[in-house]
């Protein structure tokens, strides 16, 4: 009885398959055929998943509230990919119990809405670190990344010593902050045209460059002189004004969690 | 090899290079002050060099040989050997990246020798580097065997195969200067990712072309794997690398996709990297070799029409199970996961059908190491995507994901199933191309099995118990209902096994050296002998050229 | 080339052969169909029960209505359900109250341990002892009070930090500022250190104690006892922060100090912070012979 009911069930895949094999018979020996219908039989799949990404409207949560990043924290951004720290810590909390126990609310789309390209990360051999801003105080996260083992003795992260001595190029902001836009990042003409003045503005709290960047924005942004160090703006200076940030650019993911329950 | 151009064939190949250092030279001036300055300097020593070797032999006497008689195996021999370069560059760098894990201080106190950089050299230097260049030497070969038909053409082969290491160097060069767009497996820059759609056109063309030619009214189904490969890395490799450029003189640039879409996209790329390249190329290699070293028919022409298509379909919605519980519609992952299981069937029905190919050759299996490779890459190939398939249901995807159980389900298939078959289908090609009796020792070749069959046992076996104790840890919960461990407790537990992994990786790398070592002896010293009846089939009386019906 | 029959399985070859390759024409075995179906079924059921296919500009929730937010949620929700109890006498109860309290004690030194290890032990340590610029947490040197209002309050606001209420504590910049010259800094070093018992001659005693007076008593008082108010540690106890050699002290008093301790409140829950500080005590009662 069960084996009848299998072998009915089995039939129409068994038949669709014979068909199929029938045309594969005939395109097999056609190479611009068998092309064709590689392209269509991968092209599916992709479609389906990807296109409605931009069409269902609830995919990419609304935050209001949302900011940008300066142009020393994009600046800090390129630094973390550039060194490849996205090889050992993802940015994203996962909605799992023990993740947001550990790590804080769980990572919304839209907090990576402005990220080109996402650092969601595929690997933790060190910790997450999509709410590590403002964890830390700069002088810390400055001692860990010149020698982590300083202060976190077990550790196996990498020394980035040279990024304190590296003066940050500032020349190719204003084209990084451009090709962003055009990807879709709503920066201001103002903010490209003062992107180089910006960065260096937020790193030296008592210079009157700072004032620019709260105009342009917001009250809310951190500016100090991260890696303390007088007078030069690092590349320490820019990675750690981005970490500094993660997880602060809205303040959706907590009260989301909150409201949800 | 120069001299077997012909001197109009000399021409066009001086004309590419110099305009490939004319363009070395326009990326040095413009770049300057920026890494893409240095890869223009890198783009006119590798054309440069090309010039000198054409140039020195240009005006050789005109080759003689008639080219209907034969088949063009030259780039096919140094593609081979290019190849067996990059897997010790490739897996040397993953040796030092695994030490780099249980040794953080194993390296030298500069930017570029830091974990972040070196891992994509590694990634890119084996899969690109090593796993490509036997993908395209291997293709060549058997798309002229199965076509029964000379490539058209011997400029590009050349072409493709000096086109696509050019592209490799400026990939894993670049890292090391911090020149990276972050996207696992696509990190080549905007200006290295549009000279890949360049080779990658006329690598297939030219395929095309060769199948045009061939004297079998059927193609034969490892085509269908390198078409597959070649057709669908194309789209995704476009699509997941449209990018912004923040300068024409510079190397950064921003993905047009951010965010959400940007995720979806990459890992839409990222697993299809693992199946069109990894798996659908190589399938292609089983495909060829197995059968041949084996003596034995395909088990089933209608089981490879089902893999096939299963593979192309199927694959294709799984790149969501590397984002389970992320950000991404829950919808996404529901669909990767379901996919991943249905994806297990034509996955199984390939490694079903190498194996009972075996089937009455087991005798062979257990005497011929060459065979026994491509028997043990079956075998892993079958266990990797199982164990695959298991990852991508979600609760075990929220437990595995980002630990080192993903590693080690990576290496069952990059080590076990990927490297084996490239170093079975090496020791059988090797001796025909070079036209010799055999490998120069089969000794070696034995000891390169075991040396590398330990090396996947102990790196896998390593990474599972990492990869799990990690994982458990991080939602141990104590008695009293909070989380037990802090992180850096888990960093402390993976020491043991960073330290055994890196063994089993310095087993491999010796074996990869010992095969590498054989080849080059094979070449030197092994006794001649003509290969039976490997030459273009026009060549003689055609057998049967028939159809027979069904 | 014809079809054959295999010798060895018996089966129709498909009569193609490519440079010495040949096929077998063998049915797909049953097992494949099997498997095929079951694994089809189980997708279609999946597909079913939970959110799925895109149609349009929304997609298919699926039967039985779950979204992963939606579940973690309700998980965290229900663990804090079950947590509600121990949480509201953690809050309610005095700390001396809860230290008695055995199996609530239990539940402290579990919970607290793992928190203290995820988000305080980077800079004070695993086991809390503290080290250059990090204070110990569990000797009796306390910057801004040792008792558990204190400590609480230091936990909700931080030293230094973005918290609106924080604690600010500066040491200034003396010698940096131009307010000491160098030579006089060098005086200071050897007196502050003689606060901690150190022997040095008069004379240098009594210049030091001048410019002590003059500077620093503000802050750390005439004797140099330390003002909690002011975050101004201790200069006799022999405990030192920044170090306490010579050179330590001496770049103390030229470049100042301003530690940067970060405000827990929006991080860690009213109970979490509680729960910590009589983890610290804890573990410094067990320091203590
Ligand atoms: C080899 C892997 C590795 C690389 C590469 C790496 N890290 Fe880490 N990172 C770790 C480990 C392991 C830890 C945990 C131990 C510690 O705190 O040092 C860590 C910790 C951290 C922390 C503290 C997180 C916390 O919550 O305590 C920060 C911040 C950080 N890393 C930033 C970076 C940045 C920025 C880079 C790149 C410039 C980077 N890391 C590269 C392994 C790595
Ligand atoms: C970024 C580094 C950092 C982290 C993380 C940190 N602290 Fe601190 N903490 C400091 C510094 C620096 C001081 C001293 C501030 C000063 O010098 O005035 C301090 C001071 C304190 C004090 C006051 C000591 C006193 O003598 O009055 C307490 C209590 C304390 N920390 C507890 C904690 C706890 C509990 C945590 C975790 C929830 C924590 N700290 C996390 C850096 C840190
Ligand atoms: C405005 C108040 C203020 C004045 C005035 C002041 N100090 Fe301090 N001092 C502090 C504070 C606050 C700290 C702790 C800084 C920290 O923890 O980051 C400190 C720390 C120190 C330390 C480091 C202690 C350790 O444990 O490492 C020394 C030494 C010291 N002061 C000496 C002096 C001397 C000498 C003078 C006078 C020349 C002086 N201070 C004047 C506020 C002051
Ligand atoms: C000598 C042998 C090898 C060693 C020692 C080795 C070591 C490593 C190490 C240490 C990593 C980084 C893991 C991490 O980030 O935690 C890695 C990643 C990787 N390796 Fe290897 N590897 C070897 C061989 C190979 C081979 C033969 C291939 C492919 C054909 C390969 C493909 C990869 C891939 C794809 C990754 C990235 C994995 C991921 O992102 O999850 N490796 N390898
Ligand atoms: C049925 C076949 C397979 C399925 C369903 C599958 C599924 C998966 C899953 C679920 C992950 C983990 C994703 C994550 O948690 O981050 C993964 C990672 C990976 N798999 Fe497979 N796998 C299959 C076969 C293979 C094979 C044959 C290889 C061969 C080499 C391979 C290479 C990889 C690589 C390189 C990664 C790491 C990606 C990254 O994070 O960088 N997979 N695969
Ligand atoms: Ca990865
Ligand atoms: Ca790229
Ligand atoms: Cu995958």
């Amino acid at each position: 009885m069960l084996m009848k009911i299998i072998r009915v069930l089995i039939k129409p895949f068994a038949s669709l398959y014979e068909a199929h094999a029938v045309a594969h018979y005939r395109i097999e020996r056609h190479s611009m055929g068998l092309s064709i219908g590689i392209i269509i039989a991968a092209a599916i799949g992709g479609l389906v998943e990807i296109a409605p990404l931009f069409t269902i409207d609830e995919t990419v949560e609304a935050a209001p509230d949302m900011r940008l990043y300066t142009p020393l924290e994009q600046a800090g951004r390129d630094i973390y990919v550039r060194e490849g720290c996205y090889a050992c810590h993802s940015q994203m909390v996962r909605t799992l119990r023990d993740e947001v126990e550990r790590y804080g609310a769980y990572s919304l789309a839209v907090e990576s809405q402005y990220d080109h390209p996402m650092l969601w990360g595929s690997k933790r051999t060190g910790p997450d670190l999509a709410r590590i801003g403002g964890k830390y105080s700069d002088s810390w996260h400055v001692q860990h990344l010149v020698n982590p083992r300083t202060v976190v003795p077990e550790s196996i992260m990498p020394q980035y010593a040279f990024l304190r001595r590296a003066v940050l190029e500032t020349q190719s902001l204003p084209g990084r902050l451009e090709a962003l836009r055009r990807a879709g990042v709503p920066y201001k003409a103002d903010m490209i045209s003062s992107a180089e003045v910006d960065a260096a503005g937020q790193a030296k709290p008592d210079s009157d460059l700072a004032d620019g960047v709260f105009e342009r924005y917001g009250e809310e942004t951190a500016i100090r002189n991260f890696d303390g160090q007088d007078g030069r703006v690092t590349e320490m200076d820019a990675l750690v004004a981005y970490l500094q940030v993660l997880g602060q650019l809205t303040d959706l993911p907590e009260s989301n969690s909150a409201r949800d329950e | 090899m120069i001299s077997r151009l012909t001197s109009g064939e000399r021409s066009i190949a001086l004309m590419l290079a110099s305009t490939g250092a004319l363009i070395g030279v326009l990326m040095g001036a413009f770049g300057s002050g920026d890494p893409m300055g240095v890869h223009g300097w890198i783009v006119l020593a590798f054309c440069g060099a090309l010039i000198l070797v054409i140039g020195n032999n240009f005006y050789d006497p005109e080759p003689s040989e008639d080219r209907t008689l034969s088949y063009y195996d030259d780039p096919t021999k140094a593609g081979l050997i290019i190849a067996l370069s990059w897997a010790v560059v490739g897996m040397g760098m993953g040796v030092w990246v695994a030490c780099q894990l249980a040794w953080p201080d194993f390296r030298f106190e500069n930017a570029w020798s830091s974990f972040g950089r070196i891992r994509p050299v590694h990634t890119t230097g084996i899969i690109f580097g090593f796993g490509g260049n036997a993908l395209i030497a291997t293709s060549f070969h058997i798309m002229q065997r199965t076509s029964r038909a000379r490539i058209p053409d011997q400029v590009a082969p050349w072409f493709v195969l000096l086109g696509y290491n050019l592209f490799c160097l400026i990939a894993v060069s670049g890292y090391l200067m911090g020149v990276t767009q972050s996207k696992e497996y696509a990190e080549p820059e905007w200006y290295a990712d549009i000279w890949l759609v360049v080779v990658w056109v006329s690598y297939f063309t030219l395929y095309v072309r060769t199948l045009a030619r061939r004297n079998e009214p059927h193609i034969y189904v490892a085509n269908w794997y390198y078409l597959a490969f070649i057709l669908v890395m194309a789209v995704l490799h476009v699509v997941n690398n449209l990018a912004l450029p923040a300068s024409f003189s510079g190397a950064k640039s921003y993905s047009v996709f951010g965010g959400v879409q940007d995720a979806m996209t990459q890992w839409w790329y990222g697993h299809n990297a693992v199946a069109f390249f990894l798996t659908s190329g190589f399938l292609g290699m089983l495909y060829y070799f197995l059968p041949k070293r084996a003596e034995r028919p395909i088990y089933s022409y209608r089981l490879s029409i089902l893999s096939f298509w299963g593979i192309t379909f199927f694959y294709i919605w799984v790149g969501s199970h590397h984002l389970h519980y992320t950000a991404l519609p829950h919808w996404v992952q529901t669909l990767g996961m379901t996919f991943s299981i249905m994806l297990l069937v034509p996955s199984w029905a390939s490694a079903g059908n190498a194996l009972m190919t075996l089937n009455g050759a087991w005798n062979k299996v257990r005497d011929d190491a060459a065979l026994r490779f491509m028997m043990i890459a079956a075998v892993f190939y079958g266990l990797s995507t199982f164990e695959g398939s298991f990852l991508a249901i979600r609760p075990v995807n929220g437990l595995s994901h980002y630990t080192d159980w993903t590693v080690g389900h990576v290496h069952a298939g990059a080590m076990g199933w990927v490297a084996f078959i490239t170093f079975g289908s090496i020791y059988t090609l090797a001796p025909i191309l070079w036209k010799r009796a055999g490998m120069y020792s089969a000794k070696a070749v034995e000891w390169h099995f075991w040396f590398a069959l330990a090396g996947t046992v102990i790196y896998v076996f390593a990474m599972w118990n990492s990869g799990i104790t990690q994982g458990l840890m991080w939602r141990t919960y104590n008695e009293s209902g909070t989380l037990k461990y802090p992180f850096i407790d888990t960093v402390v537990a993976m020491r043991p096994y960073y330290i055994a992994r890196a063994f089993g990786g310095l087993l491999f790398l010796s074996g990869a050296c010992i095969g590498f070592w054989n080849v080059v002896m094979t070449i030197r010293r092994a006794p001649l002998k003509e290969p039976e009846r490997d030459y273009p089939m026009n060549s003689e009386e055609p057998q049967v050229a028939a159809v027979a019906g069904k | 080339m014809k079809e054959v029959r295999d010798p060895l399985t018996g089966h129709m070859t498909t009569g193609h052969e490519w440079n010495g390759i040949t096929e077998l024409n063998t049915r797909v075995p049953r097992a494949i169909w099997l498997f095929i179906l079951v694994t089809h079924v189980w997708a279609l059921i999946i597909w079913i029960l939970l959110p799925a296919w895109p149609v349009g500009t929304t997609y298919t929730k699926g039967v039985l209505g779950l979204d992963q937010r939606q579940q973690v949620n309700k998980e965290i929700a229900a663990a804090e359900r079950a947590f509600a109890e121990r949480d509201r006498q953690i809050r309610e109860r005095s700390v001396p109250e809860i230290m008695t309290d055995v199996s609530l004690m239990n539940y402290v030194m579990d919970t607290a341990s793992a928190i203290f290890g995820d988000n305080c032990a980077v800079c004070h340590g695993t086991a809390a002892s503290g080290g250059p610029g990090y204070p110990s947490l569990i000797d009796t040197d306390w910057l801004w009070g040792g008792d558990t209002d204190q400590i609480m309050e230091t936990l909700r606001v931080g030293i230094n930090s973005q918290h609106p209420d924080t604690r600010h504590a500066q040491m200034p910049a003396f010698g940096r500022l131009g307010v000491l010259s160098g030579r006089d800094v060098r005086l200071l070093v050897p007196y502050v250190k003689s606060l901690s018992g150190s022997d040095i001659p008069a004379e240098v005693r009594a210049a030091g104690e001048d410019l002590f007076s003059r500077n620093c008593s503000s802050c750390h008082g005439a004797d140099g006892m330390g003002r909690l108010q002011a975050g101004a540690p201790n200069l006799t106890d022999d405990v030192w922060l920044y170090g306490g050699g010579d050179n330590d002290i001496f770049y103390t008093i030229w470049d100042g100090r301003q530690g940067w301790m970060p405000a827990w409140q929006a991080r860690l829950s009213d109970e979490d912070r509680k729960m910590l500080v009589i983890y610290l005590q804890e573990l410094a009662d067990g320091e203590r012979p």
